[in-house]
């Protein structure tokens, strides 16, 4: 599905990937942990098509596409979705209103015929039940005045309503208490299906007690310094990232 | 120029000073960003003819003739100024002396010499008009012309009206300059509604003059959305003239590729107790100019005045310009005004969160300058202009973002 080959990118002058490789396949659930300034977040913006970010070297291949050519909206016709660290408070748009343009220029993108307003309340409702998220909280303008569980829930309600083939979760758990992180990660689990993969991208491993981990993987400076299955989230836990940085011999 | 068809001195007197003065030119402070200057030059027909349209809607002003159609809601009279001066000895006696107005430029001159009738919609008192009274002011001439109109709307106390006025230029019209101006009386406990709609031709320069005289306890609530024309000026004046009067002053404009738009608001508190609200936002598209000059004058005698402004622009576009210039003269000591602009781009954290939703660039501009606008008007409570308002909006962002 995910083809990531030697990707290095840069903010300004600031080199930040210097080589990524990761192979992802359908069904697949990828980890990515690392310590702060390791380069998670830039990954996930980079692969959504931030355009802060200036792609140096290596390639995306998206089921087969050359991801890094097309432009954002692209990407998400294409399947791709990210859930924002820090989402976007936009006056003056409702999720709803903005969703119903988002969904109908994704089918047109795939040449499905549009939704009307009823197959959406339909929709939505459904989707809606997935993170316990009530319409009123849609109706308002996004993430104004949200709380952090709001927002996250939101993203996911959104991952719920666009349907993705790859999503990328980026730091969904930061800013969350227990109750509202269970619920976020029982939403996402829901969406899983052997045809999607998701990538979450994590500081700790507590989100991963929820949304269990095929693949972790290390990202430290750039690179991907380490990969493992599930139980290597626990090792991380307990040991923290130093015996892998000192391994490295640093 | 039609010197010597003009009746009374008065008319004379003011066509002298406008001939001495011209159209106003980017020398005249008032007029830095918004000249006139090239109307001097042109060989213009002055007194253009009528059309003869006929519509269902109640109040016409075709190339400055005024007129009224179909049936006058009952407690309304729609007559000459001088047959409602006749009827109004007391307004007649003090006309002379009413409030000065602020901005006397050679526009109103020319206005006066040449303007070929001046009405009066007349609201009775404790007359509250049901439905709203809409005003088509229409302008199409054979030859490049400049049209003068007045109007005059005198709300007795008590009394209610809405007003939404459409400006359009027809298809098959010679360039045009069209010169409006309107005295609004609203006296004590009467209430205003009034939305101007502008959308005129590329080959129009509307220059609207807008004087509204409140006394206590009325309220205004004003909307200026201004849509197309080559040039647009909106010259409005509030005199806040008595007790907790509440004028509400609201503005959209979105110019597009050469176009200009000139907003200049005065609203001058000269009795304690009122407030006044201003609301002005701007979306400039292509090469387009906006201006906006917010004048507060606070009087020494308007103790406990409550006045704010607040105007904010966005720039859709890396080639338009906007000209912000907020002025505020506070007298009186036991105020709260606040005054604010803002121009600026749009957010590119939020396009970029709604393309990674599957949005195209141009929708999601579109939609975040909609917002942007909606503010203003979702605070129009006629549906119908909502509604129109609302279409001719989308269309024209869209249309131009699309370019």
């Amino acid at each position: 599905m995910l083809s990531i080959k030697n990707l290095q990118a840069r903010i300004g002058e600031k080199e930040i990937l210097k080589g990524i490789n990761l192979e992802i396949k359908a069904g697949e659930v990828h980890a990515i942990m690392g310590p702060n300034g390791s380069g998670k977040s830039t990954l996930a913006s980079v692969l959504a098509g931030r355009e802060d970010y200036e792609v140096t070297g290596g390639s995306v291949e998206f089921f087969g596409k050359d991801l890094l050519d097309l432009a954002p909206e692209e990407r998400a016709a294409e399947g791709l979705f990210l859930a924002f660290q820090y989402p976007v408070e936009i006056p003056g748009v409702s999720t709803t209103n903005f969703m119903k343009s988002a969904v109908n220029e994704i089918r047109k993108y795939r040449g499905e015929e549009p939704l009307d307003a009823v197959q959406f309340l339909k929709m939505f409702k459904e989707k809606m039940s997935y993170v316990n998220i009530d319409q009123s909280l849609l109706s308002r303008a996004l993430n104004e005045g949200f709380s952090g569980g709001e927002k996250k829930r939101n993203e996911i309600f959104q991952m719920a309503v666009l349907e993705p083939k790859l999503a990328i979760l980026d730091e969904t758990d930061s800013g969350l208490d227990i109750d509202a992180l269970r619920i976020v990660a029982e939403g996402v689990n829901k969406l899983k299906s052997p045809d999607n993969a998701t990538i979450v991208v994590t500081h700790y491993q507590r989100l991963l007690d929820y949304i269990i981990p095929d693949f972790v993987h290390v990202l430290y400076k750039g690179k991907i310094v380490k990969s493992g299955g599930k139980e290597l989230a626990l090792e991380l836990e307990e040991r923290g990232y130093d015996w892998i940085i000192s391994a490295l011999g640093e | 120029m039609l010197y010597t068809e003009l009746t009374s001195l008065a008319q004379k007197e003011a066509l002298d000073r406008f001939k001495a003065k011209g159209f106003p030119t980017n020398k005249w402070e008032e007029w830095k960003y918004a000249s006139l200057k090239s109307w001097n030059e042109k060989d213009l027909d002055w007194t253009p003819a009528p059309l003869n349209e006929t519509s269902s809607a109640s109040l016409q002003t075709q190339n400055g003739n005024t007129s009224f159609h179909g049936a006058l809601p009952a407690g309304v009279e729609f007559i000459s100024f001088d047959a409602f001066l006749a009827a109004n000895p007391t307004i007649a006696a003090t006309w002379e002396q009413r409030l000065p107005i602020l901005d006397q430029n050679s526009l109103y001159d020319l206005n006066t010499a040449l303007v070929v009738n001046t009405l009066v919609l007349w609201v009775k008192a404790g007359v509250s008009v049901d439905q709203a009274i809409t005003h088509d002011y229409i302008l199409s001439v054979a030859k490049a012309s400049a049209v003068q109109s007045r109007l005059i709307v005198y709300l007795e106390a008590d009394a209610s009206l809405t007003l939404i006025e459409r400006a359009y230029t027809k298809a098959d019209s010679a360039e045009v300059l069209s010169n409006f101006v309107q005295e609004i009386y609203v006296s004590e406990k009467a209430n205003l509604t009034y939305v101007k709609e502008q959308d005129l031709a590329q080959n129009t320069t509307h220059i609207d003059h807008t004087f509204i005289t409140q006394l206590s306890n009325s309220q205004v609530d004003l909307f200026t959305f201004s849509l197309n024309a080559a040039y647009l000026r909106n010259n409005l004046h509030f005199y806040s003239d008595g007790e907790k009067v509440v004028s509400n002053l609201n503005g959209l404009y979105v110019p597009g590729e050469d176009q200009l738009m000139d907003s200049h608001t005065v609203v001058d508190h000269r009795k304690p107790n009122s407030e006044s609200h201003e609301l002005y936002k701007g979306v400039l598209l292509g090469n387009a100019t906006g201006v906006f000059n917010g004048k507060i004058f606070v009087r020494p005698d308007a103790q406990k005045t409550n006045a704010f402004q607040s105007c904010k622009n966005v720039l859709a576009s890396t080639r338009a310009t906007m000209n912000t210039k907020p002025q505020l003269e506070i007298w009186a000591d036991d105020v709260k005004c606040s005054h604010g602009t803002t121009t600026g781009q749009l957010n590119e954290e939020a396009l970029f969160y709604l393309r990674s939703r599957g949005i195209s660039l141009a929708n999601a501009r579109t939609l975040l300058l909609l917002a942007f606008v909606q503010e203003v008007i979702d605070r129009v409570t006629h549906e119908e202009t909502k509604l129109r308002l609302t279409d001719k909006i989308i269309t024209k962002i869209q249309t131009s973002l699309a370019i």
